[in-house]
């Protein structure tokens, strides 16, 4: 059977210490078994690993940071689209989902599929409105303060016990033993990330993960948990391994049945040594990790851009568990003129 | 007292258990001892293999079988419902 050729474009090529999805993503859907893949790489910088990395994509362009506008960014997507035309558009950041999700339709029109989490859904699992989530989807969730100023962090301790967990909107987690600490991490992360900064409780475990993807219409199409076996000093997963638990695929089926989940997405979940599970975040697209998933026997990717298109897909139930995965650093040799056009054009 | 289904035990002494994600090395004669648990053997019928094998006491057999037994438990390789099943 040939396969089917379409343009996906892809962003997240910062394959660094704190890793994009692009290059996994791109990796998985080039050994798709439907389609022949042409790839559209977006990049909001010009270092982005990805941009360098050999036979990755076909062509690349940069695009404006969501922060300067969603319009300005969806103006450039059509601009690229109008002379690479793009099937499928997968976004892969949090910060920037908010501004495809709004223009899903204005996407579409011009023949752009996205498979993205509504906006409800975003929202409603931000992570200053975790507890509430918690409690209308019954999960267990650490008690949390969300702090508009520096002024709240006396409340800490009337709330929660040191030490605690200090957390940005988007990205960013520091672990503070005392307010001072508190004071510290706030200012880091307030600086980057805006207001509200979360105080979540430390939950002692173990750190756990799954990846999924829902069909929008309450059912999982694949789900794969994993712990990660070597964490970097930013908290990312640079080794994991497979896991067979049954209880963290109830947890994310049952979610993604509740809240009917549209798209990919990770949960981050705490397992106490009694066997308990705490839900502490909820990232709304695919992770970095996913190429796992792939290796395990579940090509999410593909089969997110299958729902994109609106074909049929049949839910993964199998993975083989204990297989693992372990990055590396590689230092590409890169010659300047390769930067200087993508720096001057905006593409390459 | 039984192996848990997610443990995988390979002849060279590598558990891994898919269920938390742990990895352990047995020793060889940690290796006898958890396949002979895995093959649900009586308390007595391990004894009397460890102690016609090797060169040791009841005692002493028991003293370390015990220690094994809780490390085992405490790692999640085995479950036993009843403290005092070590069959």
């Amino acid at each position: 059977m040939s396969k089917l050729k379409i343009t996906i474009a892809v962003t997240g090529l910062n394959n660094t210490d704190n890793p994009g999805p692009g290059v996994p993503v791109i990796r998985s859907l080039k050994e798709s078994s439907v389609f022949d893949v042409r790839i559209i790489g977006l990049v909001y910088e010009t270092l982005e690993p990805g941009i360098y990395m050999e036979g990755l994509c076909d062509k690349i362009f940069l695009i404006p940071y969501p922060s300067a506008g969603s319009d300005e960014l969806i103006d450039r997507i059509e601009e690229i689209h109008n002379r690479e035309p793009i099937n499928v558009l997968i976004p892969n950041f949090d910060a920037e989902l908010f501004s495809f999700m709004k223009n899903e339709e204005r996407l579409l029109k011009i023949g752009i599929h996205t498979f993205l989490p509504t906006m409800q859904q975003f929202q409603e699992r931000d992570k200053d409105k975790l507890a509430e989530y918690g409690l209308k989807y019954g999960i267990k969730v650490p008690t949390s303060i969300n702090l508009g100023s520096q002024s709240q962090i006396h409340e800490i301790k009337e709330k929660m016990d040191y030490p605690v967990m200090v957390k940005g909107q988007f990205y960013d987690a520091y672990m503070a033993n005392n307010a001072e600490q508190v004071k510290q991490a706030f200012n880091k992360i307030s600086a980057k990330w805006g207001l509200p900064v979360i105080i979540q409780e430390f939950v002692k475990g173990t750190e756990v993960n799954v990846i999924a993807l829902g069909d929008g219409l309450g059912n999982t199409i694949s789900a794969v948990p994993m712990r990660k076996q070597y964490i970097t000093d930013k908290g990312k997963a640079w080794g994991g391994i497979t896991l067979s638990d049954h209880h963290m695929l109830e947890i994310t089926r049952r979610l993604i049945r509740q809240t009917h989940w549209k798209g990919g997405m990770e949960l981050e979940l705490i397992k106490t040594p009694r066997g308990e599970f705490y839900l502490i975040e909820i990232n709304p697209r695919i992770p970095a990790w996913v190429y796992l998933a792939v290796g395990a026997g579940q090509n999410i990717p593909e089969a997110l851009v299958k729902l994109a298109l609106g074909h049929e897909v049949t839910p993964m139930e199998s993975y083989s568990s204990g297989k693992m995965f372990v990055r590396y650093s590689y230092d590409i040799i890169v010659d300047l003129e390769k930067f200087e056009t993508i720096a001057m054009n905006g593409e390459i | 007292m039984k192996i848990t289904d997610e443990i995988r035990i390979s002849d060279n002494g590598f558990v891994f258990n898919s269920k938390t994600g742990d990895s352990f090395n047995i020793n060889p004669t940690g290796l006898e001892l958890t396949k002979l648990i895995a093959l649900d053997s009586d308390f007595d019928d391990i004894k009397e293999i460890f102690l016609e094998k090797y060169d040791l006491d009841d005692l002493t057999f028991e003293n370390d079988f015990y220690e094994f037994c809780a490390l085992l438990k405490h790692n999640q390789i085995t479950v036993q419902e009843d403290p005092l099943d070590f069959k």
